[in-house]
């Protein structure tokens, strides 16, 4: 009997399929998309233009100054009037509108970049977090790191009324005791009055050095930390915390925030990007957790905890690499709308600090002499802007539909 | 349904006392006394302590621990922080700094510019975005859904300061057919009752007045618009792409239903209720204040006047001003929740 191969009868076998990573699969989907190819050639323009234009193409806005060519209309070769060719005009200062925009691209991109790096590793990480141990139970050693941080955070307060900061440790330390000790008559009211006399001793006694007054208000908090830690917080409550706080500041409008934040810390590029970063912590926050807690069903998560692999193992080799694509997408997407909220900084005179080219604040100086028929100094830089922010959300709708057909953020 | 709401709302209140505390906290921190930016610099001594004196800038920012030690209690909770929340609780938000008025009075002002301006552009926004995402998943990857798409991709990543300042240039410089900023024109006059504009000259019979207000309002709903109205679409689309795929729509074709029938009474229902919450969500965005839309069309809402505030560090305003603001928008993520339970059935809530 002749043997039949596979090939023969027109079946592959899915073994004997070529290799394809999943990347590589992505990859392939992104660029036979238009939306994708189009978002990939605007951002490699703005980039490149960019990049280029930093390095080899010397502008100094502190000099870059001629009254004689306020405010002229763009013209694409020179005339008898100017005698050099401006693109886009020139501004109030006369400076060349064109190269201003090229230019400002740096500052408007590294705003963008930077802010998104710091929402992304600060609310990435806490949604991380709190997504792993919603879903795990704490090791013996997690809990007594996270009992001895409550403790030690919840006597604050009565550290600060007494000014003695060593009640912190002490805290903390039965923080620990109580984590080691969770067993101990556990679920008892007998433990918790336990645990809060022995914060109110340690609280109290230490606080009598100074008054007895701040004694009774230092028994008074140390008797609550104390009853806290005599609970069997775990991952939920650490969770929960987590995710109250980024409900704080989730609720204030997004753009009043930045504005606030960069009001305390005083104008500036680098202020800038810090309050949009801030502002972005909370949307990374949510999807990680949102996405790591799906992860977290799945069945190689229950396969790596029972075969006893350590939790930070199972974070960095099973959870994160599964929880990248959102995140990625998120990011793109969230490029774009830091480099919006940039330009809004930079329009309301809190960014870039003149005279400094950036979009936004190159708006913002010239918007005044729009009544004047001026209007290529505000078309050029907010076409700048929309571009630069088309393309990264065409590039992010592409990846999206690239790495996962059926996510829909 | 009554116990849930009651758990939400006071789930809500943690959120609420951390955002007091982040207000209050925030405008302490910046930099520059407040006493001294009332009076310029060049104020004596004397007249810098007496209105820290009369604002009750001298005392503590959260609890005095020195008068503690001396068994003081009435000055040991007399502190900045404490006093705000109990003035808080009386519905005293303090007075400005600058004005000496009260914040309230300037409150009921300005709010109802913001609600008018943020219901004129939501309306506008769903009248626009809901049909257009509709028509898009009906006739997917058409001609008329790959332009709405890219279109509403536009409008999310449009600069909406930008966009109103192109509408100025188009319609306020070049025609000139709609005035380029504020909420009416000089020497129009509309009889206050509930302060939206619109309402209250039509109330009136005010129709010269309703004529003018709409002229003032026209271009920034439309800037304000642009960026939900493409929200909404995409969402509209996508929830409706989801539901078209679904069994019972095949079973409904299937039965030779017409397709309008189909797709209004099958589809659309059930793909409402990831928009409603984006709408909702939008709202809550809106109603908080446009800064930009505000300073570049001078529209006296609270966005711009906080954003002034916090500029001029006039404390109770901004304290005022953001305390509603980061209510409204946690009132609205409450009010998303709770229309989950009327819009679909199969939710419970005990």
């Amino acid at each position: 009997m002749a043997e039949i191969t596979p090939e023969e009868i027109g079946l592959t076998d899915f073994a004997l399929r070529e290799h394809r990573s999943l990347w590589y699969d992505a990859w392939r989907r992104m660029i036979s998309s238009n939306t994708a190819r189009l978002g990939m050639f605007i951002v490699a323009v703005f980039a490149l233009s960019t990049v280029y234009a930093h390095y080899f193409w010397t502008y100094d806005p502190k000099t870059d100054l001629d009254y004689s060519l306020k405010l002229k209309a763009p013209n694409l070769a020179p005339t008898e009037e100017i005698d050099s060719a401006h693109l886009f005009g020139t501004d109030k200062l006369g400076r060349d509108i064109f190269r201003r925009v090229v230019h400002g691209g740096w500052n408007s991109l590294r705003v963008g970049f930077v802010a998104v790096g710091i929402s992304l590793s600060i609310g990435g990480l806490l949604g991380l977090l709190a997504g792993f141990f919603e879903s795990m139970p704490l090791s013996s050693r997690e809990h007594i790191l996270l009992h001895s941080l409550i403790g030690a955070i919840f006597s604050l307060l009565s550290a600060w009324i007494a000014n003695q900061y060593f009640q912190v440790v002490l805290l903390a330390g039965l923080g620990s005791v109580a984590a080691v000790y969770n067993r101990f008559m556990a679920g008892k009211s007998a433990r918790v009055l336990l645990f809060s006399l022995a914060g109110a001793v340690l609280s109290g006694a230490s606080a009598l050095l100074v008054s007895p007054y701040v004694s009774l208000v230092c028994a008074v908090l140390g008797a609550i930390v104390g009853a806290i830690l005599s609970l069997p917080l775990g991952g939920q409550f650490l969770s929960s915390t987590i995710m109250r706080a980024m409900d704080i500041i989730l609720s204030f409008p997004g753009y009043l925030l930045a504005i606030a934040i960069v009001a305390f810390l005083g104008p500036g590029l680098e202020k800038g990007m810090i309050a949009i970063g801030v502002v972005g912590i909370p949307v990374y926050a949510r999807l990680a957790r949102s996405v790591v807690l799906s992860v977290m069903q799945k069945e190689y998560i229950l396969a790596a905890v029972s075969v006893g692999e350590g939790h930070g193992r199972i974070l960095f080799r099973h959870v994160v690499p599964n929880i990248l694509s959102p995140i990625i997408v998120q990011t793109t997407m969230g490029l774009a709308s830091a480099i919006l909220s940039a330009a809004a900084l930079g329009f309301l005179g809190l960014g870039a600090i003149p005279p400094e080219p950036e979009w936004g604040a190159m708006l913002g100086d010239s918007y005044r002499y729009l009544t004047s028929g001026a209007w290529w100094a505000v078309v050029f830089p907010g076409v700048a802007i929309m571009l630069s922010v088309l393309g990264f959300n065409l590039l992010g709708d592409g990846l999206r539909d690239a790495l996962d057909p059926k996510l829909r953020i | 349904m009554t116990r849930y709401l009651i758990r939400r709302l006071i789930s809500v209140l943690p959120t609420l006392i951390g955002v007091t505390f982040v207000i209050f906290m925030f405008q302490r921190l910046i930099p520059g006394d407040p006493a001294v930016a009332m009076l310029g610099e060049h104020a004596t001594e004397e007249n810098v302590a007496r209105i820290r004196e009369q604002f009750g800038l001298n005392h503590p920012l959260l609890l005095d621990r020195d008068a503690l030690k001396e068994g003081d209690w009435a000055a040991f909770f007399d502190s900045q922080y404490l006093r705000y929340l109990g003035r808080l609780i009386r519905f005293d938000l303090g007075n400005s700094i600058h004005r000496r008025i009260p914040v309230t009075e300037t409150l009921f002002l300005r709010f109802p510019a913001t609600v008018e301006l943020a219901l004129l552009s939501m309306l506008i926004a769903v009248m626009v975005g809901v049909p257009v995402g509709i028509t898009s998943a009906a006739r997917r990857n058409s001609v008329l859904d790959s332009v709405s798409m890219i279109g509403s991709l536009i409008g999310v990543s449009m600069p909406i300061f930008w966009l109103g300042l192109m509408e100025i240039m188009l319609f306020a410089v070049f025609l000139q057919w709609l005035p380029s900023g504020g909420r009416l024109s000089t020497g129009v006059e509309v009889k206050a009752i509930t302060n939206l504009i619109l309402v209250d000259s039509l109330l009136t019979g005010n129709i010269e007045g309703f004529v003018d207000a709409l002229k003032h309002i026209a271009m920034p709903t439309i800037a304000l618009a642009t960026i939900p109205m493409a929200i909404i679409a995409r969402m509209t689309r996508s929830s409706m792409l989801d539901v078209l795929q679904e069994d019972y729509i095949r079973t409904a074709h299937a039965k030779g239903l017409a397709e309008q029938l189909v797709l209004f009474r099958h589809a659309l229902k059930n793909a409402l209720l990831p928009v409603v919450t984006i709408i909702g969500l939008q709202t809550g965005i809106l109603m908080a204040g446009a800064v930009l839309t505000e300073t570049i069309f001078s529209w006296p809402g609270i966005g711009k006047w906080v954003y002034d505030a916090i500029l001029g560090r006039d404390y109770p305003i901004v304290q005022g001003g953001t305390l509603l603001i980061a209510i409204i928008f946690v009132a609205f993520n409450l009010l998303v929740d709770l229309s989950y339970a009327y819009l679909d059935p199969r939710i419970h809530y005990d």
